[in-house]
């Protein structure tokens, strides 16, 4: 019934002949043990689909951010996981307009684009308003997704993506219509859903339900916390220079031991600007003069691998974020308080000192979230 | 301190703060110790007898610093009550540390889950921040409790407060200043890194409420309002003067230790807002 294929950026729309027998006689096979089985007892109770526990690991939050309407299970993240990587998504067929989440969330790229181009662009060609932010860890995220914290919930996210121009410029009907013309997506859905229904909000939340899976927690610094490794020593004083005031101070906003997630999930004008254009900044959403300049401390996490960096995607390398904050402040009325190195422009780093920095930071990426086969795309699709 | 209209005005603020508190709890809430009473606490914080205003240059300390204030964020711990036959009751059931922050409205009222026993109080006391027992890193794993982490460099644990703000500095530049305490630390040659800390030094500290005597009956729900004068933080007994300690202290204990003896002397204060009988 399900026919081999690479990832759907390579799917064909064709069929073999094998194919359309099996696809002929499944439905009598499934039927005839359905008879079969129907003897037992079991069969007048309702199927349950399999709970999906995550499991926390050390030092993380334990609340997790899962809607009551959404709970996660074993078959929704399978289904999530197809959905994600299928290129039919965006409810199109033909092999040039094809387009799914994992066009632009690479798992090698920590589910970020990682193209030197500042914003990405959809199916069209549009650019997107800001740069991409890598799908990591989200299941820890508060409800303040994106830059300014502006969408709610990875399913209205997911939901924003079908039709927004710059990414898969479709509608809800087309991707349910396509979806629906698919055999074998039917099965995933009962077996995920508890039933055949195919429909919008369904695949919205199987599709979060595996965004949620995304953990990394297994980074050199991880097993540092654990105690299984030890950092160098150009690493070791890279993170005191990370989480000392009178170091660099990124620690307030990025976290740290007492914060694995490496970002506190707020919003700080981190004194990029003396002028602010962009009217989807923090103030677009609280109207809060303060909040002007404002954007998320994105995760730190693989951030060697999210480039370019800001909102706006100004630094393309690491190297130059460094220097921002070492250097290039911009003090204004609304700077976060926490950036209290703007007296002097910056943190002043030294050469060993960046370097250190950028070793620490380094410690951040996690190898088995990038090649984790749980996220990577399925080698079949129905 | 405070004048009448003030009073007045946070009064009003108050009941409607409680009448939520209230109206929030379902029936789950309520304690089978009828036969006890309950007490709950509201945090305020003031300048100059006046509502704390934020993000306004509108004060001056006793350094002469003009100053505003973004947010506030700490811990009170190991509230006591002390009764008037000597016995001390220790709140300590369900959340014994209490976390504030002025920007998450709901953490500014603290309903005690500890049934009171009914009698006469001589006083109340709590810890500010948290002590050296209980003050363990990774023992907040969730926001916003968690991004009080103090680094394990200089002492581990958990901030005891960020106050955070701006001053008009010497040279007419307005700069950011983190008032922020916590495990202290003592460096030896002068050379401000971990490498070379000698000592941690424990700055919480206990506060003894003044005037803070009070009845409970049966069934009684007592309610009292905890105000910060955030002005005291930097005056009496020590003028703390922005311009000479910069923006950030955590690695400057002589700054953090002015901050905490000012603290203990008239930072805090308590008033009983109103009763009601069950």
């Amino acid at each position: 019934m399900n026919w081999k294929i690479g990832k759907m950026e390579n799917w064909k729309n064709g069929k073999s002949i094998v194919t359309s027998c099996l696809q002929f006689i499944s439905p009598f096979l499934l039927l005839s043990l359905s008879f079969s089985s129907c003897n037992e007892p079991v069969c007048s109770e309702p199927f349950s689909p399999t709970p999906y526990e995550i499991e926390i690991p050390y030092g993380f939050p334990t609340q997790l951010n899962i809607p009551e309407d959404n709970p996660m299970t074993v078959g929704g993240v399978e289904l999530g996981r197809m959905l994600f990587y299928d290129g039919r998504l965006n409810g199109r067929t033909h092999p040039d307009s094809l387009m799914s989440c994992a066009s632009c969330h690479r798992q090698e790229n920590s589910f970020e684009v990682g193209i030197a181009r500042p914003h990405p662009f959809g199916v069209t060609g549009k650019s997107t308003h800001h740069a991409m932010l890598p799908m990591i860890n989200l299941v820890w995220n508060p409800g303040y997704f994106g830059w300014n914290g502006s969408v709610g919930s990875i399913e209205e996210d997911v939901l924003g993506v079908i039709s927004d121009p710059t990414e898969f410029d479709s509608s809800p009907e087309k991707v349910v219509n396509t979806i629906k013309s698919i055999p074998g997506y039917e099965a995933l859905f009962e077996n995920a859903f508890a039933s055949k229904e195919i429909t919008i909000d369904r695949i919205v939340k199987a599709i979060a339900q595996f965004v949620r899976t995304l953990i990394s927690a297994n980074t050199k610094f991880d097993k540092y916390m654990h105690g299984e490794v030890q950092l160098s020593p150009e690493e070791l004083r890279g993170f005191v220079l990370f989480t000392t005031e009178e170091g660099a101070d990124c620690f307030h906003c990025h976290g740290g031991y007492g914060n694995p997630l490496f970002t506190t999930n707020k919003f700080y004008n981190n004194g990029k600007d003396s002028v602010f254009t962009d009217p989807y900044d923090r103030y677009f959403i609280t109207g809060d003069q303060m909040d002007k300049g404002g954007y998320k401390a994105t995760t730190l996490r693989n951030i060697e691998l999210t480039g370019p960096y800001m909102h706006d995607g100004r630094f393309e390398t690491l190297e130059e974020v460094i220097e921002f904050y070492s250097h290039d402040l911009v003090n204004t009325p609304q700077i976060d308080p926490l950036m209290h190195h703007i007296a002097n422009g910056g943190i002043q780093l030294t050469p060993n000192e960046k370097s250190d920095l950028m070793a620490f930071i380094k410690t951040l990426r996690d190898e088995e979230f990038l090649t984790n086969p749980q996220f990577s795309s399925p080698t079949e699709f129905p | 301190m405070r004048n009448t209209s003030h009073r007045i005005l946070s009064g009003i603020i108050l009941i409607f703060a409680f009448i939520a508190m209230i109206s929030s709890c379902d029936e789950s809430d309520v304690p089978a110790e009828l036969e006890q009473g309950k007490i709950n606490f509201y945090f305020a914080h003031f300048n100059n007898g006046e509502n704390l205003e934020f993000d306004t240059m509108k004060y001056t300390n006793a350094a002469g610093n003009n100053y505003l204030v973004n947010e506030i964020q700490y811990f009170i711990s190991d509230v006591k009550l002390y009764k008037s036959d000597g016995s001390i009751k220790l709140i300590d059931d369900w959340d014994d540390i209490h976390y504030v922050d002025t920007d998450i409205e709901s953490t500014r009222s603290w309903q005690v889950y500890d049934p009171i026993e009914p009698g006469d109080y001589e006083k109340i006391s709590f810890t500010f921040g948290i002590n050296e027992e209980k003050n363990q890193s990774l023992m907040f794993l969730n926001p916003p409790e968690r991004d009080m982490f103090w680094p394990e460099f200089l002492g581990g644990g958990y901030h005891y407060m960020k106050l955070n703000g701006k001053w008009l500095a010497e040279n007419s530049q307005v700069k950011p200043f983190n008032f922020h305490l916590g495990i202290g630390q003592i460096y030896s040659g002068g050379v401000i890194e971990p490498d070379s800390i000698t000592e941690f030094i424990q700055n919480y500290f206990e506060m003894e409420l003044p005037a803070s005597s009070f009845s409970i009956t049966e069934g009684e729900q007592v309610y009292f309002e905890i105000l910060m004068n955030v002005d005291n933080w930097f005056q009496n007994p020590h003028v703390y003067n922005h311009d000479e300690w910069g923006g950030d202290i955590m690695q400057k204990q002589d700054a953090m230790k002015l901050g905490c003896e000012n603290g203990e002397e008239d930072v805090f204060s308590i008033y009983q807002v109103f009763i009601i009988e069950n």
